[in-house]
């Protein structure tokens, strides 16, 4: 939200706060007022956008000050018409900024005259009287009615707002102070902020009238950040309380060449054009956003498919495993070790190590060597060497111990392809960002298809989290985005026999990360159960740790039955035979309903192919 | 003065012995100890199992599996160490994995590690820096002293940081892998021993993985103040039960 600091009087103090950056700056043209605005504004950073206050004045009054002053804004708190607004915005303005030039339109539109309407609303307020001013204001503004035009000092009771019948954007004024920094913030998550711009200051952050509190101002602007939550990894490696590299020191020095190189490799150009080059070449990017009819017609709602499924070998994991390759390629290793549970990912891996030329060694459960034969036998044709992961529970979380045994064993030569967004800082933060292609894409095809980049929900299956990050990565910090995590339950929640982290897990290490992870209360980690062996595993992504602490995204939970049977009806509804991993985040809109305009995104992850024995199995096919 | 800071300052190359609790059977922990006092064993370190020890071989690793099966929790390990120091008076190091400890409660598993009179933890996951900025006011609340790993990949810096907040000895890890035995130390590894101790560190240097042997104990122990045996030692239970632990502890010494 921006924010609009209002009344200001004197030069140095003007200045003062103007380095605080703030979106707006108000100066009163009205003699009445204590804060009445007569000598010159000082020159200010051209991000501040300079607003005149005016009370019933002449319109050449106001043209007069909006030309001299070089006004970008006009705030009109009296009687004014729509009839008065409508003449304002035709004016003929010579001030510099606003000089039409025929030839500079993109200039003409940046500097356009901003009309900002205000309102005074009491404990309730007819909102039929902005109606005629849609057409001819920019904003509204609402602030308390008192004895006053402005400045009352009290708020007032914002759950008005919750009937606020346009879409047109307003400023949320009158009286606020410091004291309301916890009332934004519950407000900032209300339907009534939906349209909410701006919140605009000034009697509660004054010394005096007209003369601000620079302190003050400071400490609403930190609170007001402060609370912005940040959803990315952070400096140290930490999403919240979240991730961290919890390594034995074997692993250090490798871990430390990664995390302090991965970031520069990425921005190199050539590693950029490199990898865009594969993406698009090999993999087949852009994978199509696919508006899926009939399964909307039965939902009622409008579902699009991010159609990862159509990637070269399946799944979205290869977005990363090209990312990895490149990346180790960078730093000089000549071997590739990786894990896979379901064999997705280590095809992925086994097909860049192929193309590349590097040896390629995947570790796999002894369990889910028997329950993938197709992929074990696709990893060997490309040339990999599988090696069966005989401890523990002989699966996913096994094989990843034996990889990271591995690379202890193998520190100088060796690159470690992690295949989900886990496992130590950087990885989680590396996998993410080469996935992220996914939410880049998703926004321009959307554009193209229903005219905004942003959808109300996006939802993905979540094992380790990375074909999710991907999806997510764009809209972590879009508020209008609501995000939706589709863990396996297995049997069900209370079965036993489940792999929903997000309930059934607890702050704990797992992989050398701080994350949730399925354990007994003495911190053995424990044998997570799905039917599909992608989603198989105790923990979850760092990122998704902290989505789920914060509330930033839901998690839902689904069944074996329930994915068999989405993914069961996508193929006869669309001709999509899905991954049983996909077939998870296909069910949850048997389980939410969603509105007619929704527009929901599901990161369609992979394709069934590999799950044909399972679904055979388990439908009598 | 803490029990391991004495035996440091003895004039003497030391043995120290790692076994997993648990192993062979749930209440073997007690006699091992005592066994090993007995037969001239200088320091212990008491495995914790955990169910994903991703520093350990195969031989620890399956002692650890079974010791969770046989029942071994963080819990009945302190029960079965409550009197210990009633018989006992070599230093004695609990090693294990960071999550157990977290599970447990960080300052809790410190307050009952001084109660015991445990004298210092070796966590191989969890990093000198984290344990730096986070975890050494308890630790050292408590009169715990905690051990880092060193290898040979780690930095001259990052040496000489670890070396400065210990106040013990450091565990130099014989070479890039994980616990088991090997076939002996060539030409690379006594360069690195030898390297390690030209750098004249604060902390005496006590070298681990890989030990198996009388020959691999003469060779670590001419470079470093003692050497550690784990995986050697618990195959030898494992095939020996408990009872013959002199002739293990024999053959080492000579
Ligand atoms: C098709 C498909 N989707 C999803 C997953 C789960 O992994 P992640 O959570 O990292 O996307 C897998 C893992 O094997 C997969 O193969």
């Amino acid at each position: 939200m921006k924010l609009k600091i209002c009344g200001m009087k004197y030069q140095e103090n003007i200045e003062q706060v103007a380095a605080l950056q703030p979106d707006y700056l108000g100066f009163i043209f009205y003699e009445k007022s204590a804060r009445h605005f007569d000598t010159v504004i000082p020159e200010l950073s051209k991000s501040i956008k300079k607003t005149g206050v005016f009370v019933d004045a002449d319109l050449e009054f106001v043209i007069k000050k909006i030309n001299t002053h070089n006004l970008q804004a006009v705030q009109l708190h009296g009687n004014e018409s729509p009839e008065y607004c409508e003449a304002l915005r035709h004016a003929e303005l010579d001030s510099a900024s606003h000089k039409k030039d025929k030839n500079l339109k993109q200039f003409q539109i940046d500097e356009k005259l901003e009309i900002i309407k205000v309102f005074s609303i009491k404990n309730e307020f007819n909102f039929d009287v902005l109606k005629p001013y849609e057409n001819v204001v920019d904003y509204f503004l609402f602030d308390t009615k008192g004895k006053l035009p402005g400045g009352n000092g009290y708020t007032f009771d914002w759950n008005v707002l919750n009937n606020y019948p346009s879409t047109k954007p307003f400023f949320l004024s009158g009286g606020i102070g410091i004291e309301q920094t916890l009332d934004i913030k519950k407000f900032k998550k209300s339907k009534a902020s939906k349209y909410c711009y701006a919140i605009d200051v000034n009697s509660k952050f004054e010394i005096e009238p007209g003369l601000k509190n620079i302190e003050l101002l400071k400490e609403f602007k930190n609170k007001l950040s402060n609370n912005k939550m940040n959803y990315n990894v952070n400096e140290k490696g930490y999403y919240g309380e979240f991730g961290g590299a919890f390594i034995p020191e074997m692993l250090y020095p490798n871990v430390e060449e990664l995390r302090q190189n991965y970031l520069k490799i990425m921005a190199e150009p050539d590693f950029k054009k490199e990898f865009d080059q594969l993406l698009k070449d090999y993999v087949g990017r852009p994978s199509p956003l696919y508006f899926a009819k009939r399964l909307s017609e039965k939902y009622n709602t409008k579902i699009y498919l991010k159609r990862e499924d159509l990637n070269h070998t399946g799944a979205h994991k290869i977005n990363n495993t090209i990312g990895q390759i490149l990346m180790a390629k960078r730093l000089g290793k000549t071997r590739i070790i990786a894990e896979t549970g379901a064999g997705q990912h280590g095809v992925a891996t086994a097909t860049v190590c192929a193309l590349m030329g590097l040896e390629c060694i995947v570790y796999m459960g002894e369990i889910d060597i028997a329950r993938q034969a197709p992929n074990v036998a696709r990893m060997k044709m490309l040339g990999a060497t599988v090696v069966p992961a005989l401890s523990g529970s002989r699966t996913l979380k096994d094989a990843t111990n034996e990889a990271i045994r591995d690379w202890i064993n193998n520190p100088v030569n060796t690159h470690y392809i992690i295949g989900s967004a886990i496992g130590p800082h950087p990885y989680p933060d590396m996998v993410t960002r080469f996935q992220s292609v996914i939410s880049e894409e998703i926004k321009w095809q959307l554009k193209e298809q229903e005219g905004r980049e942003n959808p109300d929900y996006v939802v993905a299956c979540i094992g380790g989290g990375s074909n999710a990050a991907g999806t997510y990565y764009h809209y972590l910090h879009e508020e209008d985005v609501n995000i939706i995590a589709v863990e396996a339950a297995g049997l069900g929640i209370d079965s036993g026999e489940s792999a929903a982290t997000s309930v059934l897990g607890k702050e704990g290490i797992i992989h050398g990360c701080k994350t949730l992870l399925m354990q007994t209360k003495d911190g053995q980690i424990t044998e997570p159960y799905s039917i599909s062996a992608g989603l198989d595993y105790p923990g979850v992504g760092p990122m998704h740790a902290h989505l789920s602490k914060t509330g930033r995204a839901q998690f839902m939970s689904i069944t074996d039955s329930d994915a068999m049977a989405a993914g069961l009806e996508l193929s006869k509804l669309e001709g999509i035979i899905p991954a049983i991993e996909t077939s998870h985040a296909l069910a949850i809109f048997e389980h939410k309903k969603f509105k007619p305009n929704d527009v929901v995104v599901v990161s369609l992850s992979g394709r069934g192919d590999k799950d044909l024995n399972t679904y055979i199995d388990y439908f009598k096919l | 003065m803490n029990r391991i800071q004495t035996k440091l300052k003895e004039d003497k190359k030391l043995l120290s012995i790692y076994f997993t609790a648990g192993y062979p059977s749930i209440n073997d922990t007690v006699s091992i100890i005592q066994n090993l006092e007995k037969n001239g064993v200088n320091m212990i370190e008491i495995g914790l199992p955990f169910s994903d020890p991703l520093a350990d071989g195969p031989t620890i690793q399956a002692s650890s599996t079974q010791a969770l099966k046989n029942g071994m929790t963080t819990e009945v390990l302190f029960n079965q160490l409550k009197d210990i120091r009633k018989t006992v008076s070599i230093p004695l190091i609990i090693m294990g994995y960071f999550n157990p400890m977290l599970q447990y409660g960080v300052e809790a598993f410190c307050k009952k590690c001084q109660e015991i009179g445990i004298d210092g933890l070796i966590i191989p996951d969890l990093p000198v820096d984290v344990y730096h900025e986070e975890y050494q006011a308890i630790f050292e609340k408590y009169g715990l002293i905690n051990v880092f790993l060193i290898t040979p990949q780690t930095s001259v810096e990052r040496i000489n940081f670890i070396d400065s907040i210990s106040n013990g000895f450091i565990y130099m890890v014989s070479s890039a892998s994980t616990t088991g035995a090997q076939s002996g130390f060539g030409d690379e590894q006594t360069n690195y021993f030898e390297r390690i101790d030209k750098m004249n560190l604060n902390n005496p240097q006590i070298i681990g993985f890989g030990i198996s042997n009388n020959e691999t104990f003469r060779q670590a122990t001419q470079y470093a103040k003692g050497a550690i045996i784990g995986s050697a030692f618990v195959k030898h239970v494992s095939n020996k039960g408990v009872n013959n632990i002199s002739d293990f502890v024999k053959s080492i010494l000579n």
